[in-house]
């Protein structure tokens, strides 16, 4: 009985789930080849393990990493990518800051419910209406800075006294950052393995006319995905605000690319339905160790973004191997 | 009339002529819209924005999309100045010929990898982007020849510019190009089915690299001369280029699908987003209101372009009815067409 009920790698923990097609296994020996070159060059360099501990590391890619946690439910629900997500932080940071007279519990409801707000009406359109996701983002990415300049006047919001103290401090010794990324990973991770509606995205993200066959309803799933993305998005943009003391517009300039790299690079397939919220972990981490080891091999700011785009490039090209099933 | 409406192609110019008038009424005889140097500063803008909106409308055509036109703006600008400063031409012709292989290279790989066009052009756009602020070492560099800069803005014939006149050519080269000839045929054909063509025995496999090709030129061309006419270039751009882009290609007939759209319905869509623009700044609105502007009329084609619009409205309408207008009639529609 019980070995009906417990999945596979469950029962077997010691058994790697190796894919069937000889493509699918030479894209896993690359990943481990890459990953061991990756670990070999950490260790012949100085400084890298002494240093640079993971949790400092971590640590810095921890606003990145909420978003690419967000991003991660886009892309798996076969969207692609948001261009929105930037703004989405920023605007979230300001209405926080904002709010925040009014007491830290609304204001960071108010904030969070602001950014599913914003995302969930691109889900409406991309979900119910099957608009092209891309183009929905850019318009919305328009839409919502040309809105937030004309409100602010272009101003960033600073806040008199220090309400947001309670989001600077440590938690259980762990910077809040750091721990609400953390939460952010297991929480996102339970809801995508463990919930129906995770188990539905995987599936509308495979094969949307399949999931309408089976009789689910991918809109509204698409639209949930677009919320989640938007939750997870807002709280970074509150962390942000919460650290800066401000809300700015330029709180989060540059951060869909840094998103949708993270994602790309934890191996979440472009294409959607496969991937997950530790890949995006994974992956932001991973960005975060390239861009230490070229600064302590004294490599400049630039060499390091153009190693990250060929990465992505790279990455994005290897992904045909995993579609050979 | 209503044939001429129809036209996609058509449509941004009747928008073109509203807005004219609209700015017309607006202006009401102070005779500040309607100067030369007002259709000069447009021209301008359509040189900027209009050979990126060709190439981004030209891939979008054959139904796929690249977002690697923002990076290749700012790469080409890069190495125009950097390798132009004796020969300007030398600059212009090195940056068209990075687009060329750039774009080939995205395109062979979409084909040869069977990859989506949105994945490799946004690899793609990061890589031209860290190429970007690698050679120019993350710096803002100046180009050295005043000269040069003076004489792709000077003004020609009172309103056009040598950089319009370049971008104008570019329009009509593609326009002549995608009506005359039997390859330009074949990209339309390789953008409303593509196995349909393939089929039909249109090489879809050399369409598609020699498309991003075309589109990777004409980024790279307009990058080269805008970096000119400002007499610098930095890394910095990305997006930038992108919204607007889009957006007038979109304007200007192109159809999310694939298949529909010519070069010149995008001068159209490029022509009334550059004359909202000025036409905006002159009645002295903040620029954001033209991001807004933007943004909505992306948003309403996105949804206009959508696939699910007419079942998601029909149920919509069907909804309305049974619940307010005549319950027992709709119901008994629903119940007939039930057993159907």
């Amino acid at each position: 009985m019980t070995d009906q009920v417990l999945p596979t790698a469950l029962r077997y923990p010691w058994r790697v789930p190796l894919p069937h097609s000889r493509r699918g296994r030479t894209l896993v020996a690359i990943r481990v080849a890459a990953l061991l070159a990756l670990i070999a060059i950490a260790a012949a360099t100085p400084g890298f393990f002494t240093a640079v501990s993971l949790f400092s590391l971590l640590n810095t890619t921890s606003f990145i990493g909420c978003v690419a946690v967000g991003m991660t439910f886009i892309t798996l629900s076969g969207n692609i990518m948001s261009f929105a997500l930037s703004v989405t932080l920023s605007t979230s940071g300001i209405v926080f800051m904002a709010v925040l007279p009014w007491g830290l519990p609304i204001a960071f409801l108010v904030a969070l419910a602001f950014g599913a707000g914003l995302t969930g009406i691109q889900g409406v359109a991309v979900g119910y209406f099957r608009a092209n996701p891309v183009i929905v983002s850019m318009a919305a990415l328009a839409l919502i800075t040309g809105g937030a300049t004309l409100i602010t006047q272009g101003q960033g919001v600073y806040p008199q006294g220090d309400a947001a103290a309670a989001l600077k401090g440590r938690l259980l010794g762990i910077p809040m950052p750091l721990a609400a990324f953390i939460l952010t990973v297991v929480l996102a991770q339970i809801v995508l393995s463990f919930t129906r509606f995770g188990r539905q995205l995987y599936m509308v993200g495979s094969n949307w006319r399949a999931a309408l066959a089976a009789g689910l309803d991918p809109a509204r799933i698409v639209l949930g995905a677009y919320i989640v993305a938007g939750l997870c998005t807002a709280l970074a943009g509150i962390l942000m605000a919460a650290r800066y003391s401000s809300g700015d517009l330029e709180l989060g300039l540059g951060y869909d690319y840094s998103a949708i790299s993270a994602v790309l690079v934890g191996g979440t397939a472009i294409s959607g339905g496969e991937g997950s919220a530790i890949r995006s972990l994974v992956g932001a981490f991973l960005i975060a160790v390239c861009q230490v080891l070229l600064l302590l091999h004294g490599f400049s700011t630039q060499i390091q973004y153009l190693a990250i785009g060929v990465i992505v490039l790279f990455v994005i090209m290897l992904q045909t191997l995993a579609d050979a099933d | 009339m209503l044939a001429l409406v129809a036209n996609r192609s058509v449509r941004p110019y009747l928008l073109l002529v509203i807005i004219a008038v609209a700015l017309w009424i607006f202006d009401r005889g102070r005779g500040q819209f309607f100067t030369t140097a007002t259709a000069f500063s447009v021209l301008q803008q359509f040189a900027t924005i209009g050979p990126i909106a060709l190439g981004l409308g030209l891939s979008m055509i054959i139904r796929e999309f690249d977002l690697s036109v923002g990076g290749m703006l700012s790469l080409s600008g890069c190495i125009a100045v950097l390798t132009g400063a004796h020969y300007p031409a030398l600059g212009v012709a090195l940056a068209v010929l990075c687009g060329l292989v750039w774009g080939a290279f995205q395109g062979t790989m979409m084909v040869w990898l069977r990859l989506g066009s949105i994945g490799v052009t946004l690899g793609g756009l990061l890589t031209l982007g860290g190429l970007a602020y690698v050679v120019t070492g993350n710096l803002s560099i100046s180009y050295p020849r005043m000269d040069v800069a003076l004489a792709v803005n000077n003004p020609v014939l009172h309103v056009f510019s040598l950089r319009s006149l370049v971008a104008l050519a570019a329009f009509l080269a593609a326009a002549f190009f995608m009506a005359r000839t039997r390859a330009g045929r074949d990209v339309y054909a390789t953008g409303s089915d593509r196995r349909a063509a393939m089929v039909a025995g249109v090489r879809t496999a050399a369409i598609l690299p020699a498309v991003f090709a075309c589109s990777g030129m004409l980024a790279a061309l307009g990058g080269a001369l805008l970096s000119y006419s400002l007499a610098a270039a930095s890394g910095v751009a990305l997006t930038d280029a992108l919204v607007p882009a889009t957006a007038s290609a979109i304007i200007g007939g192109v159809s999310l699908t694939g298949g529909k759209g010519t070069p010149i319905g995008i001068v159209g869509g490029v022509l009334v987003l550059c004359l909202l623009s000025a036409g905006l700044n002159a009645i002295g609105t903040p620029p954001a209101v033209q991001d807004v502007v933007t943004g909505g009329v992306l948003l309403a084609v996105a949804i206009a372009d959508a696939v699910d619009l007419d079942p998601r409205l029909f149920a919509m309408r069907r909804y309305w009815a049974e619940m307010f207008v005549r319950p027992a009639e709709s119901v008994r529609s629903a119940d007939t067409s039930a057993a159907e």
